[in-house]
């Protein structure tokens, strides 16, 4: 009985969760386009607005998307798959959403099965689909290279990113996530699994289709598997794509920084604060990098990326040897 | 009726503005765009996305048309704003004010919505109203931003070998063909342009895409609304009565940051594309060249140090022969665009007394159009985009106008 209370309340946590960190990268984003601006921003307008006006205006930035998105007419294109298309938008919400249950947020996550870090690269795979269905689905030349580039992108940076998981799971010598909490007690995974970190956030990037790795929704493309949506629709699919942005970095935490580990602060606390931390490097790595084309980065991934990652899972079973 | 009209109210604040070029409607175009971005405003990717069309230049015939189909695309609340090309600036700031009331309108939106649906939530819009993957369009009359339409030429329709597969919605299926690869794949035919995020004014190219790689492409220019306009990059150079030295610096460097804004945005960076768009604007705003050149020198140091973009541009759309400014592959040519602005600014703030040499030479968009359906054919759609970019075509240079066409 207390259990399932327990589980209901890290459940209104962890949506409560997604919704803030969501908003909150949404808004740094908009700030950190607007800041470049110079001179006050374009947010207030001309004449130099302070600092605070700026955090303001980004802050509403995420707040005028929805109310447009609400307000704004459905679309339809020329015969298109309707139902491919609303299966894709909400297997995106729906995965990433999945993909959270097994993140403790606080002391236990919502789901604690023994094979958590399965189960979050099984629904991160989902996204894989929900990309392509809706990409397809709407019939539209834009859309669908946006899901061509999608699959190509999953299959260049899946390999790397599985063994980075690998690594991770054969260095607390379990897949439940709980226990690779635990084994960070002395030391987080990141210091010494370096390597399959770095690893992890350039899949991160590549998963959540976000910034040097959002070519699926390039501008080049007409902004992609998106491109036809409009109203209720993008709306899903942009809620779907930040909770899944916010997964992706929450998931960091666990897998490398240690969990909820650290001084004075309650877990979820440090929980919160590193995933902020995963996430603003995310936001930043966007405004500082130009875009990845897969014809390049896919060699890279492949001969680069994936004896690098071997090598150090590699280490780390030496290290765990008995 | 209270909480959607405030919403819709609250939405029109900041709308994403699809902001369409037409040939000699340069000025404008970089007024507008300005004015967008002192607001904030978002640029649209595609229709669906945009709130406010704004239409700058005259348009002709086919860029009518084009500019029709984009408003149809667009689901509303939409709001329309026509700049003809000599209005003032102040009625650029004015139109889009005018747009932003209309946005926020209730009355205005909900008369607009698309007849018999008024009131039906997710209202659909009319078959065949709407682009999509095969819609039956004459040809010349689409290459709009919301990237669709295909159907071949007729002859194109039928299939290889076992004839006609039936239509969708009315449409011809694609026909298929091998590709690049060796595999069966359907042919599309999808005109870039002449509406299209990030995509020179006026021009065209039709492709015949298989996957995402351009197997054949067919370049041209849609014919102005005004003939015997004069090219906005150019006109100082022309004008009667000699250069002024001040103006045409600050035009010469306005030109590659605008390019480059254009290349850097179909590169995948926002970030420094936004910089290179306004540096452009304070320089045409006449911001002291001073505090331009000391920010243009940290945004060009920034392009240039990107090894990303260095990895990413490397190789792709090599020129050998041609005029200078276009040898070499897409980095080259940003970096060169990246070092003339930089001489231009110089000579402006008076460290240089050079002037900006540069490709307007009249010759060089004749250049550039005939060699890029070479370079795109057999091309990545990504990297077709960046050659298109890279060489930027300026319609508005062709010796007789954009009325030529060329191959």
């Amino acid at each position: 009985m207390s259990a399932q209370v327990c589980a209901v309340g890290e459940a209104v946590r962890l949506v409560l969760g997604l919704v803030v960190l969501g908003w909150g990268a949404a808004a740094l984003d908009a700030g950190l386009g607007g800041a470049r601006r110079g001179a006050g921003g374009p947010l207030r307008g001309a004449g130099g607005a302070g600092w605070w006006e700026v955090v303001r205006g980004a802050a509403g930035v995420p707040l005028g998307e929805v109310a447009r998105l609400v307000t704004q007419r459905r679309r339809r294109t020329l015969v298109p798959d309707a139902l491919l298309v609303r299966t894709g938008i909400v297997a995106l919400l729906l995965a990433a959403l999945l993909a959270a249950v097994v993140l403790p947020v606080g002391e236990a996550p919502v789901l604690d099965t023994s094979v958590g870090i399965v189960w979050f690269n099984a629904m991160e795979v989902c996204v894989w689909g929900a990309l392509w269905l809706v990409g397809w689905g709407v019939n539209s030349v834009y859309p669908l290279i946006g899901g061509y580039r999608f699959l190509v992108q999953g299959l260049s940076y899946e390999l790397p990113h599985m063994f980075a998981l690998i690594t991770v799971a054969l260095g607390a010598g379990s897949l439940r996530i709980a226990d690779v909490v635990a084994a960070q007690r002395e030391l987080w995974f990141v210091v010494w699994m370096p390597v399959a970190f770095v690893v992890y956030l350039i899949s991160a990037a590549a998963m959540a289709f976000w910034g040097p790795l959002g070519q699926p929704l390039g501008r080049d493309v007409a902004g992609g598997v998106p491109a036809e949506l409009a109203g209720a629709d993008r709306l899903l699919f942009t809620i779907g794509r930040y909770a899944l942005l916010v997964v992706v970095a929450a998931a960091a935490v666990p897998l490398f920084l240690g969990g909820g580990a650290g001084p004075v602060l309650a877990g979820w606390a440090w929980a919160a604060i590193k995933t902020v931390a995963v996430l603003c490097v995310l936001v930043l790595v966007k405004h500082r990098v130009p875009a990845v084309r897969m014809d390049r980065f896919t060699e890279f991934a492949w001969v680069v990326l994936i004896p690098l990652a071997l090598v150090q899972t590699l280490v780390v079973g030496i290290v765990v040897l008995p | 009726m209270g909480v959607s009209g405030w919403l819709l109210r609250r939405a029109a604040v900041r709308p994403r503005v699809l902001v369409v070029g037409c040939p000699y409607g340069t000025r404008v175009r970089l007024l507008a765009e300005a004015e967008a971005g002192r607001r904030g405003w978002a640029a649209a990717r595609a229709p669906a996305e945009a709130g406010v069309l704004v239409v700058c230049g005259t348009p002709g015939d086919e860029m009518a048309a084009a500019v029709d189909h984009v408003w149809d695309d667009m689901p509303g609340p939409r709001a329309l704003a026509e700049l003809a090309p000599d209005v003032p600036e102040s009625e650029v700031a004015a139109a889009l004010d005018r747009a932003v009331e209309v946005l926020g309108d209730e009355r205005a939106q909900d008369a607009d919505r698309p007849a018999g649906m008024s009131g039906a939530r997710g209202a659909d819009r009319p078959a065949g109203m709407s682009g999509a993957r095969g819609a039956d369009r004459p040809a010349g009359m689409s290459g709009v931003a919301g990237g669709d339409r295909s159907a071949g030429p007729p002859g194109e329709r039928t299939h290889g070998g076992d004839g006609h597969m039936g239509a969708a919605g009315g449409v011809g299926m694609a026909a298929r063909g091998p590709d690049r690869d060796g595999l069966q794949l359907d042919r599309l035919h999808v005109p870039l342009g002449p509406v299209l995020a990030d995509w020179p004014a006026g021009l065209v190219v039709e492709t015949v895409m298989q996957g995402d790689v351009i197997q054949e492409a067919v370049v041209r220019v849609v014919p102005p609304g005004r003939p015997g306009g004069v090219g906005f990059w150019d006109e100082p150079r022309r004008r009667a009565g000699g250069v002024r030295r001040e103006e045409a610096g600050r035009r010469a460097a306005a030109a590659r940051l605008d390019s480059l804004g254009r290349l850097l945005g179909v590169a995948g960076w926002p970030a420094a594309a936004r910089d290179a768009r306004s540096l452009r604007d304070r320089l045409l705003a006449g911001s002291s060249a001073a505090s331009v050149r000391r920010d243009y020198e940290r945004f060009s140091r920034r392009v240039r140090r990107s090894r990303v973009l260095r990895w990413m541009l490397r190789g792709a759309g090599v020129v050998d022969g041609g005029p200078g400014w276009m040898r070499g592959d897409v980095l080259d040519r940003a970096y060169r665009w990246l070092d003339s602005a930089g001489a231009a600014l110089d000579a402006l703030d008076g460290r240089t007394r050079a002037g900006a040499a540069g490709h307007f030479d009249g010759s060089t968009p004749v250049a550039a159009l005939s060699l890029l359906p070479g370079l795109l054919a057999g091309a990545e759609l990504a990297v077709g985009r960046l050659v298109v970019a890279s060489l930027d075509p300026d319609v508005e240079q062709l010796p007789a106008g954009p009325a030529v066409a060329s191959e």
